[in-house]
């Protein structure tokens, strides 16, 4: 076993003996290999998701499938905008323009001519609008009552915060149907209206729990500092605790703004058209005459290329985020 | 039971020595004390030998056998913890008993020895319970049965009463010195506390920065220290330690005070500085021989009761005059300011060089 | 949770007009959000407990009629619905154990870090963080048994002879179990890494101190130990596989004929689609909360007793 023989370069840094042995190395790289090769195949629906957005029309359902075609932003044309076919003479007509621009042109490549915008522009606004105005309310109302649990001495603390948390527990379906018809009654099924308190109140929960992880870590002491020296427990809060929870905040925001983002269900049910978000609406994106998978898949892309983003920003905080009440319960 | 030995064994973090190049044997059941202030490079030698950090260079033996590339499990070397290390999802009979089941061992047995260490520790009742509901001196206790539960050719010991209360430190000490006492296993302990090193060891490693200053016993490195650092880290308070100019069998101390060099040492500064240069003088403060007859003398700058005797903080004569901690009778009362004339006994006095700060030997 | 509350708030000198009371304050903050949870989360529960008595239909022009446990006894007779609820069961089951399998072997490769392995990471957790819909679309793009990738990347690259997930009844929950897995493993493994990376070096070095092998390691001291962990993924992971809906919807949309048809489609169908069986929905939906509840309560029991032991 006593391996004076093994040749060992010099290890100038802190490890176990074992951990450095040959077999341990060996084991290290492939350790590493498979995990890599895991995450590629992992990657392959992103990755062929990304294709698809910039393959034509014949190209994405080429049999075999293609990995290399010649890229073209038909499928973008689809999803943002609406176009009619064109007859022969039309089409030959057109072609004599030359105030054509881009977008004109890959229409009047697949014999159409460009209408106007496709509704999905609209339904990508109403997605930001709802996701992000929920957010704030979130994550403000949230601050607040997490606050209020990281620093008063509440009665019922502990089955209040479950409660808060168990919200997140049922099956939307249970309370859209109610609030379907709550909403109907007074008017607010399928507007902004209705769908940014139906949000703010889904992240609500969350936003409390994360938010209150994050304020615990503040000491108390700042803010007892600043009373003494004759600030309002309002004001400490503002000048005080506001700046250091910023990362908590931003965190917080973030992962609100994901879900509403995301979020599907409850779009489905409780907009038909006028706040529709884009969730329910890619799947309906269709050309004239069968699935524009093009279109759909520069849909999706459009729409997770952000998610993706804010994954690489945010992995820091993504553990503690995912498992929020969990830990500390 | 084993014999350690370290051979040129270096560790490097990056360009930093964590541990120079040491030479060190520890001889088959020998207490083995691993002395200094944190950073000093004393737990990473220790863990060097456990296998549980890697050597950058030199060679770890045990019994003879070069196991510097051993895995810690394939040492046969128990470890205790500084805060004990134990596996809190399991009860303490299943934590003694975690390294017989490890090697497979077979039921009754594992049950007769869990049983036979528990004994041994006097934790019989603790048994059934989990680690986290016991003290921090029980928590150590079953750390101790763990390591003890499989009979492990040496003991390696990190501040194993560090996490603990000074009273209960004082107990466990002596548990462990009876249990070493008992058991005769060889066994390394690193402390940054020099009164427990003195107190345990055979033989102590006095380490700082990256370096093995001293290896000795406790009464070599307290009467004998090998250099500045040692003179000033052992004994509480540290040596006394004054600096002057060596003429011609007398040092010219800072101050105005003149201290006649003992004729052995007059020898020693001779043959190293020639009829004059700069030297330190060193006693521990129980070498100082109060008496109106003393050929020092200095001024009470204040005095600490300590029960058994009474320490005083001297300010040594004349501008400038160092301060000095000596030993007093708790029967003699000594006023702030009051001058004070004390003899070194000539025994117990040190010198050491100026300017490489290591001591010079008698010559007889 | 509630340590920190144990010391008294710090109450500053009361200046009559202008200073709020800590106690006016604590309540002006939290009841904006109680109040929002109760309006849209406890009212509805509990009006459509109401409804799940009546025969009410959202687009009939009539008031709700009580009709006592009409909807109840019509559902549990049915062999449609405990069709479905097989069903549901059945996915989850597979589904969730498949996930943890993955997730916890994911996180174990994950656990020692190399170079590169923080991007390898978030890569991995990609699929998690997107809309369910979506994936289930693209997914759906790479099930075609024709132009999709899928049957090609498995080793059917005879479009002619290769199975077609999403029209065979057999193979359309494994293609939603398939996406499922895909989506969610990322979930368990993060769960998992946040376990493995808490527990500390120490017990690693004592257990090779103490001379235990790999596998010894592994059952003595790494399940144990991330056992509370594994088992609220599990726990997360069931509850989110009851209420699967989104996935299902952009997959399949409950088919072929009802092949996937999980007790959250069967909801909604009921509820939004055909007759708008709102009371008979509602109902469902109740039965559906009470599996749920059950199934939480046990998996939190058996989580007490692991942390317990």
């Amino acid at each position: 076993m006593a391996a004076q023989s093994t040749p060992h370069p010099e290890v100038n840094y802190s490890t176990r003996v074992d951990e450095i042995s040959g077999r341990a190395r060996t084991l290290n790289s492939v350790r590493a290999v498979i995990v890599i090769l895991i995450a590629l195949i992992m990657l392959i629906p992103v990755a062929w998701m990304t294709l698809t957005a910039f393959k034509s029309r014949p190209d994405a359902v080429a049999v075999p499938p293609k990995v290399l075609f010649e890229p073209t932003l038909e499928g973008f044309l689809s999803l943002l905008t609406d176009r009619r076919q064109l007859t022969a003479e039309q089409i030959a007509e057109y072609s004599q323009r030359t105030d054509l621009n881009w977008a004109d042109q890959i229409a009047l490549s697949r014999g159409q001519v460009i209408t106007g915008a496709s509704n999905y522009p609209q339904r990508l606004a109403n997605s930001l609008i709802i996701a992000g105005i929920s957010t704030i309310f979130s994550v403000a109302l949230g601050l607040l009552s997490a606050y209020s649990f990281s620093r008063f001495n509440i009665p019922g603390a502990g089955d209040l915060l479950f409660f808060i948390l168990s919200t997140r527990m049922l099956p939307p379906v249970v309370v859209t149907i109610p609030v379907f018809l709550m909403y109907r009654a007074i008017g607010i099924y399928d507007t902004h209206l209705g769908m940014i308190i139906l949000y703010t109140v889904f992240n609500l929960s969350f936003s409390v729990w994360l938010l209150k992880g994050f304020l615990d870590e503040i000491p108390r002491e700042y803010e007892e500092a600043a009373m003494v020296d004759g600030y309002t427990r309002l004001q400490a809060f503002i000048k005080i605790v506001l700046p250091q929870s910023l990362t908590g905040i931003a965190a917080t925001t973030v992962f609100c703004l994901i879900f509403a983002w995301n979020e599907y269900a409850f779009a489905l049910m409780l907009t038909a058209d006028r706040a529709r978000t884009a969730p329910p609406s890619i799947p309906s994106v269709l050309g004239t005459g069968g699935i524009e998978w093009a279109a759909i898949a520069a849909g999706s892309l459009g729409f997770l290329i952000p998610v993706v983003i804010v994954t690489f920003a945010l992995r820091k905080y993504l553990l503690r985020g995912v498992t929020f009440g969990a830990i500390r319960q | 039971m084993a014999t350690i030995q370290l051979q040129q064994v270096e560790k490097k973090f990056g360009n930093v020595h964590a541990v120079q190049p040491m030479d060190l044997t520890i001889q088959d059941g020998e207490f083995v004390v691993l002395l200094g202030p944190s950073g000093c490079g004393k737990t990473t030698t220790l863990r060097m030998i456990s296998g549980l950090e890697a050597v950058s260079s030199g060679q770890i033996l045990l019994n003879g056998r070069d196991v510097t590339w051993a895995h810690p499990s394939d040492r046969d070397i128990a470890f205790v913890f500084q805060f004990f290390a134990l596996y809190p999802h399991l009860s303490v009979w299943q934590n003694i008993a975690f390294p017989l089941q490890a090697q497979g061992e077979s039921g009754a047995n594992v049950e007769k020895r869990v049983a036979e260490v528990a004994a041994l520790l006097r934790i019989e009742h603790l048994l059934r319970l989990r680690p986290g509901a016991l003290s921090g001196g029980d928590q150590q206790r079953i750390a101790l049965a763990r390591a003890l539960v499989r009979h492990p050719a040496a003991f390696l010991m990190d501040e194993p009463l560090g996490a603990l209360d000074a009273e209960l430190r004082e107990t466990m000490r002596a548990e462990i010195k009876r249990l070493h006492i008992d058991q005769h296993a060889t066994t390394v302990y690193v402390t940054h506390d020099q009164i427990e090193a003195m107190a345990m060891g055979d033989r102590i490693v006095v380490m700082s920065n990256a370096v093995v200053q001293q290896v000795g016993t406790p009464a070599e490195v307290y009467h004998k220290p090998n250099n500045l650092f040692v003179a000033r880290f052992i004994g509480s308070p540290g040596m006394n330690l004054l600096s002057g100019h060596y003429t011609d069998g007398i040092v010219q101390l800072l101050g105005s005070g003149r201290y006649p060099v003992p004729e052995s040492w007059d020898r020693a500064l001779k043959a190293r500085l020639g009829q004059h240069g700069t030297v330190i003088v060193g006693f521990r403060p129980e070498a100082a021989r109060i008496g109106a007859s003393g050929a020092l003398a200095a001024t009470v700058y204040a005095t600490d009761m300590h029960g058994g005797y009474t320490m005083l903080h001297l300010s040594m004569e004349g501008e400038g005059g160092e301060i000095i901690h000596a030993r007093a009778n708790r029967r003699e009362h000594f006023k702030i300011g009051e001058t004070v004339r004390f003899d070194l006994h000539p025994d117990m006095v040190r010198f050491f060089d100026a300017e490489t700060e290591v001591a010079l030997e008698e010559v007889r | 949770m509630l340590k920190n509350q144990a010391a008294p708030p710090a109450t500053s000198q009361p200046k009559p007009g202008r200073q709020i009371s800590d106690r006016t304050l604590s309540q002006l903050f939290i009841w904006p959000t109680l109040i929002l949870l109760i309006v849209i989360n406890i009212f509805p529960l509990f009006y459509s407990l109401f409804l799940s008595f009546t025969n009410y239909s959202a687009i009939a022009n009539r008031p709700p009629e009580w009709i006592g446990f009409a909807n109840f006894d019509r559902l549990l007779n049915n062999d449609d619905i405990w069709g479905y609820f097989a069903l549901t069961g059945r996915y989850a089951v597979i589904s969730v154990g498949l996930q943890t399998v993955i997730g916890f072997g994911l996180a174990l490769l994950l656990r020692k870090k190399f170079r590169g392995s923080g991007v390898i990471t978030t890569l991995i957790l990609i699929p998690m963080m997107l809309s369910p819909v979506v994936v289930g679309l693209f997914w759906k793009l790479m099930f075609n048994p024709s132009y999709g990738i899928f049957n090609y990347l498995v080793g059917f690259t005879n479009p002619a002879t290769a199975p077609d997930w999403l029209a065979n009844s057999d193979l359309a929950l494994w293609a939603v179990i398939i996406v499922d897995v895909w989506m969610w493993s990322p979930f368990v493994m993060l769960l998992c890494l946040s376990g493995l990376s808490a527990i500390p070096d120490y017990l690693y070095e004592a257990a090779a101190i103490d001379r235990a092998g790999a596998w010894f390691q592994f059952r003595r001291i790494t399940l144990p130990q991330v056992a509370p962990l594994l088992l609220i993924a599990v726990l997360f992971r069931t509850i989110e596989a009851f209420k699967a809906f989104d996935l299902v919807m952009g997959l399949t949309g409950g088919g072929p004929g009802d092949a996937t048809q999980m007790i959250s489609v069967e909801i909604y169908s009921q509820a939004f689609l055909g007759q708008f069986r709102t009371g008979r929905a509602s109902a469902l939906a109740y039965i559906v909360l009470v599996i749920i509840i059950a199934v939480s309560n046990v998996y939190i029991r058996t989580l007490n007793k692991v942390r317990e032991g």
